[in-house]
């Protein structure tokens, strides 16, 4: 150590004139070139995150593929692509464009929201429990949305609503735990409170309206693709997209944030302004998944735990989070679909009866420490 | 060796920190003498953490102001002060499977961006910091498979490879042995002869005496005595800091004082 070392300048170092060729770090490749003003630029890209991205979509396009032609009329995977693009019988054609493509757009784009807005969290909190729909948000967005769908108080359409409920039970759950910061467990359970709170709102709003009504909203409040409107799905595809670029823009102060505050801050982040701007995207994603589908929030926490397993832990795997996400929703959907057909399970509680035991796994499962 | 830009001078002005309603510290006025290691000492609870947070900005002053060459660092950018500025904060945690260089990589963050995010110079700088701290045998290796020592010098390899001509380290040696804390007090003087200026905060009198140039003795928020250990550390000091009696010597081999037979103070 010391012989090497002391004749290494430490800070008062000179840049060398010819620079020698540069490698790309262990695990990543680096894309370089001359800007047209002349600066030099680079790029580096981790490899297992490609890697397990295209494993990722591949498996999705896969599902999707099976989602497609599944169901109570059963098409061949094969008639699957042609009746996509408008060729082969009517009746598939029909089947596969008008029934069942709506619905699989709906379940990656809420697959995806859902699964981007947890890792987000996740990341904003250092805690893998704290996920949108843990920490209560999901409930709040549920609540309002129920009460402007059964036509309670003001008169909203239910992305709009949705994201009011997101956005006050965020506030309630941050404001409870006002300068105690948003790690550790009294953040969880302020959260797990206030969404307690909020899933009572819902019954009580369920409970008081007309029994038709309160019918025509249940399958909503645990999570549905049944009722989806197509208002809220468009919305949902531009805040997803207008997200999934906030999220890049993020990734790398979002992978100083996986460490102290301290440390993050030492580092150059302005910690607090991008703590708020993580939350508000979470929230935002959050609101507008739960506008479309209804709190399936397991989601959440599923699609970033797949990804962490697959990925490395260079940086934060928000693409992976997205793809498992949405993969998640698509086979969750098709199971509800099919295992009990003609009776269709909610999607929400498919996801829930696969979340609670992954979350009893997560509580139990001996913690690797690190330091 | 000396830095061909003159060094950064770090100061505080009638600084106060507060943690609610409570004054940890009152009126602080300290200068850091540039390109040595400064030691904050002091018993706990006296201050000397919440002071080293305030010079790295990460504690709002309730009045007063730190001032890196003369400028208060509440109007700088965090990327601008995170050039001039590194802090290794106690007990720092990384994310878990993160190696080595991937740790060291992360210190060149204030000077990357989107578009810049593998420099040449972020290249030899990296291999600088990892050789400075000598952990080249160890740079793929997971952090949790290092020793405590290790692992503390590959934080502060991540510091070094941050390029900054100032570094505070709150209590870098709290959880290590005597001979990790030797790995580790080595490194830091071998940075400081390199021109960087070093300001730790340490619990341990004895290792502040032995490895800093300059010490700044805390007592309940203000400053009970500062300088060179040789000049102010005295019995009495002693005395005011920890309630201890102790007999002070001379370390034959460094000059350095020794504290022996330390005891609770008679009353």
């Amino acid at each position: 150590m010391k012989s090497s070392a002391s004749d290494l300048p430490t800070s008062a170092y000179v840049p060398e004139r010819r620079s020698p060729p540069v490698a790309a770090p262990p695990g990543y490749w680096r894309i370089a070139w001359q800007s047209t003003r002349g600066n030099a630029c680079s790029l580096l890209i981790e490899r297992r995150g490609v890697a397990v991205s295209a494993g990722l979509g591949v498996a999705l396009v896969c599902a999707c593929i099976l989602y497609l032609s599944l169901g109570s009329m059963a098409l061949a995977p094969s008639a699957v692509l042609p009746a996509l693009f408008g060729r082969g019988e009517m009746i598939s054609v029909f089947t596969v464009q008008e029934l069942r493509l709506p619905r699989l757009v709906a379940a990656c784009l809420t697959g995806g929201a859902f699964a981007l807005a947890g890792v987000l969290m996740q990341t904003l909190a250092r805690n893998r429990l704290a996920t949108p729909g843990i920490i209560g948000i999901d409930n709040g967005a549920t609540a309002f949305a129920v009460a402007s769908v059964v036509g309670m108080g003001v008169s909203l359409a239910p992305p709009a609503m949705a994201l009011a409920g997101a956005a006050t039970a965020a506030a309630l759950t941050f404001g409870l735990v006002a300068g105690g910061g948003t790690q550790g467990y009294r953040f969880i359970v302020a959260g797990i409170g206030v969404g307690a709170v909020f899933g009572a709102v819902t019954q009580l709003i369920l409970a008081r309206v007309a029994i038709d009504t309160a019918n025509a909203a249940y399958p909503w409040t645990v999570g549905s693709l049944n009722a989806r409107p197509g208002d809220a799905v468009g919305l949902l595809a531009v805040g997803l997209g207008v997200g999934v670029i906030a999220a890049f823009v993020l990734a790398r102060p979002l992978s100083l944030m996986r460490f102290k505050d301290a440390t993050a801050y030492g580092l150059g982040v302005n910690v607090k302004a991008r703590r708020f701007q993580v939350l508000m995207l979470s929230v935002v994603l959050t609101a507008l998944a739960v506008a479309v589908a209804g709190p399936v929030g397991m989601v959440g926490l599923i699609g970033p735990e797949i990804a962490r397993s697959l990925a490395s832990s260079r940086q934060v795997p928000l693409v992976a989070s997205l793809l498992s996400g949405a993969l998640v929703m698509v086979l969750a959907d098709l199971a509800g679909r099919t295992l009990l057909a003609p009776i269709e399970i909610p999607v929400g509680i498919v996801t829930a009866v696969i979340g609670g035991p992954w979350l009893l796994w997560i509580l139990m499962r001996p913690q690797r420490s690190h330091a | 060796m000396t830095s061909a830009e003159p060094s950064p001078t770090l100061a505080t002005e009638s600084l106060a920190l507060s943690y609610g309603a409570r004054r940890v510290i009152d009126s602080l006025g300290v200068s850091l003498p540039s390109g040595q290691v400064t030691a904050i000492v002091g018993p706990n609870g006296c201050g000397k953490s919440t002071l080293l947070s305030g010079l790295a900005r990460l504690h709002k002053p309730e009045s007063g102001a730190v001032l890196l060459n003369g400028a208060d660092i509440q109007n700088l950018p965090a990327r601008t002060l995170a050039t001039q500025l590194a802090l290794l904060p106690q007990e720092a945690v990384a994310p878990e499977g993160l190696t080595v260089s991937e740790l060291i990589r992360f210190g060149r963050q204030p000077h990357q961006g989107w578009l810049r995010q593998w420099s040449a110079e972020d290249q030899r700088v990296v291999e600088h910091a990892l050789a400075a701290a000598g952990l080249e045998a160890l740079a793929e290796r997971p952090l949790e498979a290092l020793s405590g020592g290790q692992r503390q010098r590959a934080w502060i390899a991540m510091t070094i490879a941050q390029q900054t001509p100032l570094l505070l380290l709150d209590e870098p040696t709290s959880a290590l042995d005597l001979g990790h804390q030797i790995e580790v007090f080595e490194l830091v003087r071998h940075l400081a002869c390199h021109g960087r200026t070093v300001v730790m905060v340490l619990h341990d009198l004895a290792s502040a005496c032995r490895y800093a140039d300059h010490l700044i003795a805390l007592c309940e928020g203000q400053i009970v005595a500062q300088g060179a250990p040789a000049e102010v550390v005295t019995p009495e000091l002693v005395r005011t800091l920890y309630q201890v009696d102790c007999t002070l010597m001379i370390d034959p081999d460094t000059g350095s004082p020794l504290l022996a037979n330390v005891r609770r103070a008679s009353p």
